[in-house]
């Protein structure tokens, strides 16, 4: 018989003192480049090389990711991301929150954005628009991933979708000749000594692939 | 994990829910049942922003027996409720949705001790509505079981054997098209949320209603 145990601490107060501790990972530090679908197989037997993962190969991944927002009395619309499994459907989804891109100056290797990356059940679509959110968009995502201690290696290709809501092969359309290389960490807030492990990974992998601290302001705003 | 009914059991009043809570533990415990810790449920609600339309009301629960899971049912005003399971951090996300859901301030505590014989947990509470005893609850788990029709003449035996009469022989209503279903953890919860929001209408001592259900 199981002894005595303490009263149980209330969620939200285990949550607080989690926060407090910085042990809850809620940032994220990111690189970005991407590479043509020519040099890709290049890109892969390197990292092949250089990652953790060597014996059981790259791990593959075949994921459909729906973009939600909702609209307050605040101008900036609060956004959401649900990210789903299409190769094994009894995984949980995941929804995400990310926040504003910090680029930071110089000195800084990558970009912090914060991050919530929560596993849900497949209700998660449901319950989002009837709460009120949209979807303003969908893409198919299908690639491979590595790992090196922490940091994560994505190498993935976008397909749109032609038929909303449906991720069946047939119905889907690559959205360029490239592929999307992103290096990311999720860490505690003030675990920066990672940033700088990623930008000697990054140095390592050029000059297969630029890794660099994508502007997204500069992608919106034409150039003057 | 087996499957878990949850009942109310009458206020008396001249008796404080921490008596009730005794009298029964002393008859849980003349059953030889052991007490293991104690247990807390608790539910927050929020309601949408009227920008947002037709007013939809959000639980957010917490269950000690799932305490790596946030609970989440949606009501969306008119009639369709959509639950959602996700790992504690949904917690910390809600947050960020505090501009278009607000708390209503009405947070509902259900603790007590909780107690093992052999294949059942019992678990007996008091449910605190903004810091008020309303009510006493009873949880009762049969754990080698995962369907409710397969076991509820069992569990509604024992609950009678200990909580006498107040112990209804029509299955609960949530049950009622849910007989051979595969309990889940959230079944559980969303017992609760119908008994919280029974008492969340009802004022003072709630005898009239529990005398209805016997």
């Amino acid at each position: 018989m199981e002894a005595i145990k303490e009263a149980p601490i209330p969620a939200m107060d285990s949550l607080t003192s989690a926060m407090k501790n910085n042990i809850v990972p809620n940032q994220e530090y990111l690189l970005q480049g991407s590479v043509l679908d020519s040099a890709v197989e290049v890109l892969l037997h390197r990292l092949r090389g250089l990652c953790d993962n060597v014996d059981s190969g790259p791990e593959t991944f075949h994921d459909h990711e729906m973009c939600f927002s909702i609209r307050s009395v605040t101008p900036q619309p609060l956004t959401l991301r649900v990210r789903r499994a299409i190769d094994y459907l009894d995984m949980p989804y995941q929804l995400r929150y990310i926040g504003q891109p910090e680029l930071g100056d110089k000195s800084r290797p990558t970009i912090l954005r914060n991050s919530i990356d929560v596993a849900t059940t497949p209700t998660i679509v449901d319950f989002l628009t009837e709460m009120g959110f949209r979807m303003d968009f969908e893409y198919i995502l299908r690639g491979y991933m590595f790992r090196k201690g922490r940091m994560k290696i994505t190498v993935s290709k976008i397909f749109k979708m032609m038929v909303v809501g449906k991720p069946a092969p047939e119905s889907v359309d690559p959205i360029s000749q490239s592929y999307l290389v992103e290096l990311s960490v999720l860490a505690p807030s003030n675990q920066d000594a990672i940033a700088e492990d990623m930008r000697v990974f990054a140095e390592q992998l050029k000059p297969l692939v630029h890794l660099e601290k994508v502007d997204y302001k500069r992608l919106t705003q034409p150039p003057l | 994990m087996g499957v878990t009914i949850i009942q109310q059991f009458p206020m008396k009043e001249n008796r404080t829910g921490a008596q009730i809570i005794e009298f029964l533990t002393k008859r849980v415990n003349a059953l030889g049942a052991k007490q293991c810790g104690t247990f807390l449920v608790d539910c927050e609600t929020y309601a949408s922003i009227p920008q947002l339309g037709a007013q939809r009301t959000l639980h957010v629960f917490h269950n000690s027996e799932q305490p790596a899971s946030v609970f989440a049912i949606l009501d969306n005003g008119t009639g369709k409720t959509v639950p959602v399971v996700a790992d504690a951090l949904f917690d910390l996300l809600l947050l960020k949705m505090s501009s278009v859901y607000t708390s209503k301030k009405s947070k509902v505590e259900i603790r007590g001790p909780r107690f093992e014989l052999n294949d059942f947990v019992i678990k007996i509470g008091a449910i605190n509505i903004n810091h008020n005893v309303k009510g006493i609850i009873v949880e009762a788990e049969y754990r080698p079981c995962v369907v409710f029709g397969l076991c509820w003449d069992m569990l509604r035996e024992f609950l009678q054997g200990f909580l006498g009469s107040c112990v209804s022989n029509i299955p609960p209503h949530y049950f009622q098209n849910r007989m051979n279903d595969i309990f889940q953890p959230l079944d559980t919860i969303q017992q609760y949320l119908d008994h919280i929001t029974i008492y969340r209408k009802a004022t003072g001592i709630l005898q009239q209603y529990n005398t209805n259900t016997t």
